[in-house]
């Protein structure tokens, strides 16, 4: 925690490819929802979020706001800055990385919420009140270890937050509220329990890992792990060019983002797929068809095709599957498969009859 | 960690830093795609406040809550007192605060404005505090007077009080909103102050019922329920994506875009706001309603009365003056879902007695299940259930026998149904009782986090949860030597007390399932099912929370993780298959992991583990002799004594009896029983010693 620069390079993990994509989605499109992590112990789950830190744009903040409000967008923006900007005040403008701010497992109420200074306030008759982890998360990305050993009061906290975008603290009869958008990523062990529902669909994708079974490819994770603690700077250094590529790579998504098209044909696709699979709600659509799109950017394309649905489905259905108790994993994307592959011999049936 | 430490804020007395929701971004209510009978039912509410509100029950992702933050916006307005902290109304004077009723006393009239009937949020982590209403601590320290800072019910005063999610919401919160909302009055005797003001509000909240139920007094506090669920229609599904996706892109250009839709729809219920009064009902319809209410066995008078209002407000809405049955109709079906019983049933069930379902108003044809599932009282919702395990039973067997005749596969895997459950009789009055005690004698835990209710304070500085009066009760006595400087009260470090709050805790009950082939002969599996069920359903009145895990084959699972919502269990277990061999220890491990984890989220918890099976253990886990792990794992849990454990045996007598799950439960130090016990209702009341109840 103390020299954030040495942290792991996003591009030196070894293998672990599905996770580092649904990262790199998330950080291209942050209305993707977040990712929940699920694999076993010692998987670079940990490594990756931090690392991911580096590979996140910058933003523009206003200055001096400690909850970093967009100095374009009024509506989201904090009390103070509103008030700034009705007292004919213009915002300074300071652009700085996002954040990804680390919500540990045993913190309090008043550590994730912000607290009243209590010692002030008795002294002084003044209610002062102390941002907790939620401010300091607004506009970056939220990031929970062992998500399902979380205390469920801060669930609740959380997912109040997460679905009002506002953070409320009420303590004394002081009331103060804040802007409070994050992407939640989330890590977990299954072994150790699961998540509640509710709070499992909050996370717009889902993976779920494993260790490396290819012996090569673990030499190689002990080799980099070991030069990395060696020499930290160094390791850095030689992974600099590589995660600049990545960086890049990630800004061009970001621009073509917008003008990526989604045509009817995968848009049925996508709610068939949604329909077939028997998901609760819409959110699993939505999702689907924002990872579809993202993933197209960032392959440089400005079309969806029917494989970026595929794996948009692969990430955005596992959590929100309805599994029958002892059912096999992975029935799942066969599944998927056959809808997509079936649907595909449709098209193909229509486009004949069209000729 | 500690860069922001010394970034503080300066805050304003009543709400003034308060981000207002209303004005965010949010998605336009008239851009809501399908969900008509939501977006109706919200409007209805919108258009006849006395109605009394809607519960919204439904999947997650479903704009239930899209769907009331929207409504916000089109609202009509009303006349209130400007400044007025308690929303009163200018115009009814009985009803003014005290605030305002000492300004028309000393002759000064109220300033009046008009603004749109605010929708208040009510998060779940909010405290009684923040709920009722607390003392104003900067007046108190600064100027040494009492002043009350209203809460939350004041701020819903002739508003709409919304509740996300509210089956998590803390019972104790819920204890206040219900006293609330019964009288129309918050009434606050704590820490000092004393206040009374009104607090008339409509109750708009939301569900999934995955994380458990409401409990029946709140849910008949709602007006309106309904149930919603995914649209089926994919030209309507991608007409959804795309409407969300135009939203995130641009949300200033859409709402815009949506702008006339609103106003139009805002016009619409200002109209039939005031055609209410000219709506005309007739005596005719009146007692359709009556009719409708009998019908559905309804409890009290509620039903029938709110129906009625919802009658009028339909026609209203509708641009008509008078009633019919149209309108009652649909009236029924918003109002009855929640509260429609099963017929008072005999204590016996008659095979022919499915045919005495009642003449079912609209809503019940559609979704019998729903309805039933829905139903308060838990027992009548048992007896149908057990009628229909009956029938299927029939069909099981019929089942069962053509599957033995089938060459044996690779694995015979089978789902048998939810046995019967527990005599009627027996369990509603064991319900009954529990029921009454239930709120005051459940036991109560210290709680570290700042839920649960304030009871004392102490000197120890913990959880930096000011305790108010204690902190000035005890600074009270230095004053006159203490030196002021600008404030009322000289407060010092030594004198802050802070609050011991506590609340209420359940019961944490795992139940470890065997699902292997052996469970699969006679009914053993079925009545198993049932048994479960049954447990469950007494589980669900106590709030308490519930896992489940099965083994078969060459695992264990957690069927079920822990929850309160025996709706998701029952679904579960109905497909839970058995079959293969029977990996026991693997079950008690897990059940034993669960447990731990469960402690490291909840140290307070009372866990209890139900080990159900026959004790034949046939896969080994860690590569022994799989009986003498199983006993292995039993005593490591023996030697935990923070964990209850019973075992029920499932081994039919009469057959050459092993007595290993005997041998087993000895060996986990755990309660015995026979699955015949279960039938005789013992396994229920011996359990209950060890629950808190």
């Amino acid at each position: 925690m103390k020299n954030k620069n040495l942290t792991y390079p996003f591009t030196a993990i070894v293998g672990q490819e599905t996770m580092k994509k649904t990262l790199i989605l998330n950080a291209v499109n942050p209305k993707l929802g977040g990712v929940l992590i699920r694999g076993e112990k010692g998987t670079a789950k940990s490594t990756a979020v931090r690392a991911l830190a580096a590979l996140l744009p910058e933003i523009e903040v206003v200055d001096g706001c400690k909850f970093g409000c967009n100095p374009y967008k009024k509506a989201s923006m904090c009390m103070e800055c509103i008030n700034r900007l009705n007292s004919g005040e213009e915002l300074p403008v300071k652009k700085r990385k996002t954040r990804v701010v680390e919500l540990p497992v045993g913190s309090t109420e008043d550590r994730v919420v912000g607290a009243l200074d209590i010692e002030r306030a008795i002294k002084k008759g003044e209610k002062r009140f102390e941002p907790g982890i939620l401010a300091e998360a607004n506009r970056g990305i939220l990031y929970v270890d062992e998500v399902n050993l979380l205390d469920d009061h801060i669930v609740d906290v959380l997912l109040d937050s997460a679905a009002m975008g506002v953070n409320t603290i009420e303590r004394e009869g002081v009331s103060y509220s804040h802007p409070a958008e994050f992407i939640l990523i989330g890590t977990m062990n299954p072994e150790e329990g699961e998540l509640r529902p509710q709070l499992l669909d909050r996370f717009g994708l889902c993976v779920h890992i494993e260790g490396i079974a290819d012996i090569d490819e673990r030499m190689e994770v002990v080799k980099r792990r070991a030069s990395y603690e060696n020499d930290p700077a160094g390791f850095k250094d030689a992974w600099k060019e590589e995660d600049e590529k990545l960086r890049n790579a990630v800004i061009r998504a970001k621009k073509l983002l917008e003008e990526t098209v989604v045509s009817d044909d995968i848009l049925r696709l996508i709610v068939q797929i949604a329909i077939e699979m028997n998901v609760d709600g819409h959110r699993a659509d939505i999702i689907m068809m924002k990872a579809a799109r993202t993933l197209a950017a960032l392959d440089g394309r400005k079309n969806v095709t029917e494989e970026d649905v595929q794996t948009a489905a692969d990430m955005a259905l596992q959590h929100r599957m309805r599994r029958k108790p002892f059912q096999k994993q992975g029935v799942e994307e066969e599944k998927i498969a056959g809808i997509i592959s079936h649907a595909h011999k449709h098209e193909h049936m229509h486009s004949h009859e069209h000729l | 960690m500690l860069i922001n430490m010394n970034i503080c804020t300066r805050m304003n007395i009543y709400r003034g830093n308060t981000l207002d929701w209303t004005k965010r971004e949010i998605y336009p209510f008239s851009a809501i795609v399908g969900q008509e009978k939501m977006t109706r039912a919200l409007i209805l509410n919108a258009i006849s406040p006395s109605i009394g509100g809607l519960l919204i029950r439904g999947e997650k992702g479903t704009a239930k809550s899209t769907a009331v933050r929207g409504l916000a916006a089109i609202l009509p307005e009303i006349k209130t007192v400007a400044g007025c902290p308690f929303n009163c109304d200018p115009d009814k004077y009985e009803y003014l605060c005290d605030e305002c009723r000492k300004k028309i006393k000393q002759g000064i009239k109220l300033p009046v404005t008009k603004r749109k009937i605010k929708v208040v949020d009510l998060p779940l982590g909010a405290t009684e505090d923040m709920v009722l209403g607390s003392l104003d601590f900067e007046h108190a320290v600064k100027k040494g007077e009492t002043r009350f800072t209203p809460g939350l019910l004041a701020a819903a005063h002739r508003g709409i009080l919304y509740i996300d999610e509210v089956n998590l919401l803390d019972d104790h919160i819920v204890d206040v909103i219900l006293d609330a909302a019964g009288m129309g009055m918050n009434i606050v005797e704590r820490e000092g102050v004393s206040c009374m003001h009104r607090s008339e509000f409509i109750l708009i909240g939301t569900m999934n019922p995955e994380e458990g139920e409401l409990r029946p007094q709140l849910l008949d506090r709602f007006g309106m329920c309904i149930q919603v669920e995914g649209i089926k229609d994919p030209g309507k599904r991608i007409r959804l994506i795309k409407r969300k996706e135009r939203f995130d892109g641009n949300s200033s250009d859409f709402i815009a875009k949506f702008q006339g839709g609103q106003d139009e729809l805002s016009q619409k219920i200002i109209r039939a706001k005031k055609r209410l009064s000219r709506v005309k009902i007739s005596e005719k319809m009146i007692q359709l309603c009556s009719r409708l209410a009998i019908d559905a066995f309804v409890a009290g008078h509620r039903a029938d009365i709110i129906m009625r209002k919802t009658a009028i407000a339909i026609a209203s809405c509708g641009k008509r003056e008078d009633v019919t049955e149209k309108e009652v109709n649909e009236a029924a079906d918003l109002v009855l879902l929640h509260r429609v019983r099963m017929p008072p049933s005999p204590p016996q069930h008659q095979p022919d007695e499915k045919k005495e379902e009642p003449p079912s108003p609209p809503e019940e044809e559609k979704e019998p299940e729903k309805g039933e599932e829905k139903s308060e009282t838990q027992n009548q919702q048992k007896t149908e259930k057990g009628k229909k395990e009956e029938e299927r039973e029939g069909e099981e067997k019929d089942k069962e026998e053509s599957e033995k005749g089938k060459p044996a596969g690779q694995s015979l895997e089978m789902v048998f149904p939810v046995g019967e459950t527990f005599k009627t009789k027996r369990i509603q009055m064991e319900r009954d009782r529990v029921l009454r005690k239930g709120s005051g004698r459940r036991s109560r835990t210290r709680s570290s986090s700042k839920a649960g209710r304030y009871i004392m304070s102490r000197m120890q500085r913990k959880t930096n949860d000011l305790a108010l009066d204690a902190t000035i009760r005890a600074a009270a006595p230095y004053q006159k030597q203490r030196i002021r400087e600008g404030v009322a009260i000289a407060i010092e470090k030594s004198d802050i007390r802070e609050k011991v709050r506590e609340k209420r805790i359940g019961n944490f009950i795992v139940f470890v399932v065997d699902a292997s082939g052996s469970m699969g002969a006679g009914k053993r599996m079925i009545e198993t099912k049932g048994a479960i069920l049954s447990l469950l359903l007494d589980v669900y009145q106590k709030r308490d929370k519930i896992a489940m895990i099965a083994f078969k084959g060459d695992h264990a699972e957690v069927l079920l993780p822990p929850t309160g919502s025996v709706e998701l269990a029952h679904k579960l277990l109905e497909e839970l298959p058995t079959g293969g061999k029977t990996p026991l220890c693997h079950g008690i491990s897990l059940g034993y992991q669960i447990i731990q984890s469960n402690f490291r989220k909840d140290p307070d918890t009372y866990p209890l583990l139900i080990l159900i099976s026959d004790g034949r253990a046939n896969v080994s886990q860690y590569g022994g002799k799989p009986l003498a792990e199983a006993m292995e794992m039993a005593e490591e849990i023996k030697n935990n004594t923070r964990i209850n454990t019973a075992v029920v045996d499932v081994e039919k007598p009469g057959l050459i009896s092993f007595g290993l799950a005997h041998q087993l439960s000895d060996q986990m130090g755990a309660k015995y029983f026979k699955i015949e016990d279960l039938k005789a209702d013992t396994l229920v009341n011996a359990l209950r010693e060890d629950l808190l109840v």
